[in-house]
């Protein structure tokens, strides 16, 4: 399985080929009495690299984009393509491999089981790669708690943190796989303007470092600066 | 993974207590039915010692005859049923007949003093020189009783089943020409002349154990003066009967009264009696058993649905549909592992007390069973949950709170 992936994710490493496609992307929500056109003709392409950020009113569809982005869920038409192939192309398994590897994901309400203390949450995605033994598991974790700041409350549970700090577990959780991709949805909404500051310090830093992907939804104007494209959405389109 | 599995459920202790309970209930009901079924199919299993079919047996009624008059009244019937066309063989016997609910039991002993073995409960019958033919019984050793036997002697003969043998000479000693002892007239020393298969009047479903059988004496004034096996030719039926219940009456000078049973018959009357408890806890347990399956069942889907959200987590951080359903699998599994255990120990118990005198065997057994019955009930279970678990999307994590 590792090897497949392996070849999947080797294949395609200039800097600025498109990592991320989406080609005329539409997303209705479809309720017993209403729907809810979240996104329409959509057009975007991520470049490997890039540091996206995208801002926009509530309710505009900011979360619907990066949820297709992450592969959690399917437009109600156009094309997602990943590092050039169709997401449809795609086996359940494939897709499954590519949330596991390829993405890191922060979601807007952060999304920790509950049952799990703050450390198990975080070594959650390498607990789906077989390759990856315990200790190993447990040295990254740690590694990306130390990042967010958050070492001292590795035996915590969540209903035992503040919101902050719940915010950075879903960051931690999502840098200890060491995506290529992070789709980070309002990663520091509930984090004071220093905190805030260090999370966005941490961001472009690894895309300075490592290369990583970024795109993330803020609704802090001095935060979109630092990052190399700003995309404005309204009203489930793209204005600029 | 196997560690997260526990840190997961141990941290859902609560809820998961529940489930724990559950599975341990459906455990004791396996155990028990299958405790009692393992007994029952044991038994049947063993050899019954003797063939039943075409053998009748005779209660005689002698009304208000005058019991000195008895003996010689019962040698003009015997001597006329013997002459009888479709009579093969008549024995005189106690009431102690196969099927029926009439039993003589105790120990039998063997030497005196440091050297003096005892056997386990065991069953006494009593018959005369035609009731191996009438029965059937396998002769193993020595003989069984005869003319020689008529002469009164200080030690009365005794015919003991193989398994007595067994039990009172384990070194393998024969036990011919043996002293023994046995029930009411435990002073009364009995020579054993003969070897016998097994003997279980008891029928299939009664417990296998020792036996012997003692002398009736064609001369005996005393003991079964009122029963009788006859082995008739086969085919015959109702007319003989008729006939027998007439001659018996006739013979007496109308005095006697007789009625007349097959073997068969009594064993059908006495297999529904012994089956209908074992049937009715059966049922009742099929019962319980749907009843804790349901209950299992919800509980899982329950708990699936409750965690709705975080599978959808999971599937999102990139577990497949295989990796989610073999989580709930494994925790199901573990689960039903922890309610197994308690209940092993529960059950461990039963042999370790020996409750009800019954053979360790016949519990551990059940045991097994009930573990493999267990498993199975919880992977049924848990197949239609795990199944909808593995179909939680991944986009169900961005709507769940
Ligand atoms: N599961 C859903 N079912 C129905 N409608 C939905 C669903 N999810 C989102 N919507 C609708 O789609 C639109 C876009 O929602 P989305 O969450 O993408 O907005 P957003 O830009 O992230 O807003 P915010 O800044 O408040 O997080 C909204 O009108 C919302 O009501
Ligand atoms: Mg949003």
């Amino acid at each position: 399985m590792t090897d497949d992936f392996n070849a999947l994710f080797m294949q395609s490493t200039s800097t600025t080929s498109p990592v991320i496609r989406l080609a005329n992307i539409e997303k209705v929500y479809q309720t017993r009495t209403i729907e809810t056109v979240a996104l329409s003709q959509v057009n975007l392409t991520i470049n490997r690299g890039e540091f996206v950020s995208v801002m926009g009113p509530s309710g505009c569809g900011k979360s619907t984009l990066l949820s297709l982005m992450g592969l959690l869920d399917e437009p109600s038409s156009g094309t997602i393509e990943i590092d050039g192939r169709p997401v449809t192309s795609y086996s359940d398994k494939e897709l499954a491999g590519l949330r596991n590897h390829k993405i890191g994901f922060v979601f807007q309400s952060y999304h920790l089981i509950n049952d799990l203390s703050v450390l198990d949450n975080v070594e959650m995605p390498l607990l789906y790669r077989p390759s990856i033994g315990s200790s190993e598991r447990r040295r990254r974790a740690i590694e990306a708690l130390d990042k967010v700041g958050l070492t001292a409350r590795t035996k915590h549970f969540p209903a035992q943190l503040s919101g902050g700090q719940r915010q950075r577990v879903a960051i931690a959780r999502a840098l200890a796989g060491e995506p290529e991709i992070i789709l980070a949805d309002e990663p520091t909404g509930n984090l004071d303007s220093v905190m805030g500051e260090e999370i966005m310090e941490l961001l472009l830093g690894l895309n300075r470092e490592q290369g990583t992907t970024l795109v993330m939804v803020t609704h802090d104007e001095q935060q979109a600066l630092k990052t190399q494209r700003l995309i404005r959405f309204f009203d489930g389109r793209q204005v600029a | 993974m196997l560690r997260h599995l526990f840190t997961l459920m141990w941290n859902r202790k609560r809820a998961n207590g529940l489930l724990i309970l559950e599975v341990f209930m459906a455990f004791v009901v396996l155990f028990a039915v299958g405790s009692t079924g393992v007994y029952l199919w044991r038994n049947y299993q063993a050899p019954l010692g003797f063939a039943y079919e075409n053998v009748w047996q005779i209660n005689l009624n002698s009304g208000s005859q005058p019991r000195a008059e008895q003996v010689a009244t019962l040698q003009r019937v015997l001597a006329k049923l013997r002459t009888t066309p479709g009579v093969e063989v008549v024995s005189r016997t106690e009431d102690t007949t196969p099927f029926s609910y009439n039993g003589n039991s105790g120990n039998i002993t063997t030497g005196t003093g440091d050297t003096q073995r005892r056997t386990e409960e065991a069953d006494f019958y009593s018959g005369g020189p035609e009731l191996r033919e009438v029965m059937g019984v396998r002769l193993v050793a020595g003989r069984w009783f005869d003319r020689r036997d008529e002469t009164p002697t200080r030690r009365p003969p005794v015919v003991i089943t193989e398994a007595t043998q067994a039990e009172l000479f384990p070194d393998g000693q024969s036990a011919l020409g043996k002293v023994i002892h046995y029930g009411f007239h435990e002073n009364q020393e009995r020579v054993v002349v003969g070897i016998s298969g097994p003997y279980r009047a008891g029928g299939e479903l009664s417990e296998p154990r020792s036996a012997l059988f003692g002398y009736i004496s064609p001369q005996d004034t005393t003991t079964a003066l009122n029963t009788l096996l006859v082995r008739v030719q086969p085919g015959t039926g109702a007319a003989l009967a008729k006939r027998l219940s007439d001659d018996i009456r006739l013979t007496s000078g109308g005095r006697w009264s007789s009625d007349i049973t097959t073997l068969r018959e009594q064993r059908l009357s006495k297999l529904k009696v012994l089956l209908t408890l074992p049937a009715v806890l059966g049922v009742v347990c099929v019962f319980l058993l749907v009843n804790v399956a349901l209950g299992l069942f919800g509980v899982l889907w329950l708990n699936i649905n409750q965690r709705r959200a975080e599978l959808g987590v999971r599937r999102a951080m990139g577990a497949t549909g295989a990796a989610i359903s073999g989580q709930v699998l494994g925790e199901i599994l573990t689960l039903t592992t922890f309610g197994l255990v308690l209940g092993l120990l529960v059950a461990a118990q039963f042999p370790l007390l020996g409750v009800f005198n019954i053979k360790a065997g016949v519990y551990l057994t059940a045991m097994l069973l009930a573990t493999l019955g267990l498993y199975a009930l919880a992977a049924g279970c848990a197949f239609y949950p795990s199944r909808l678990a593995a179909g939680i999307q991944p986009a169900v994590a961005l709507r769940e709170e």
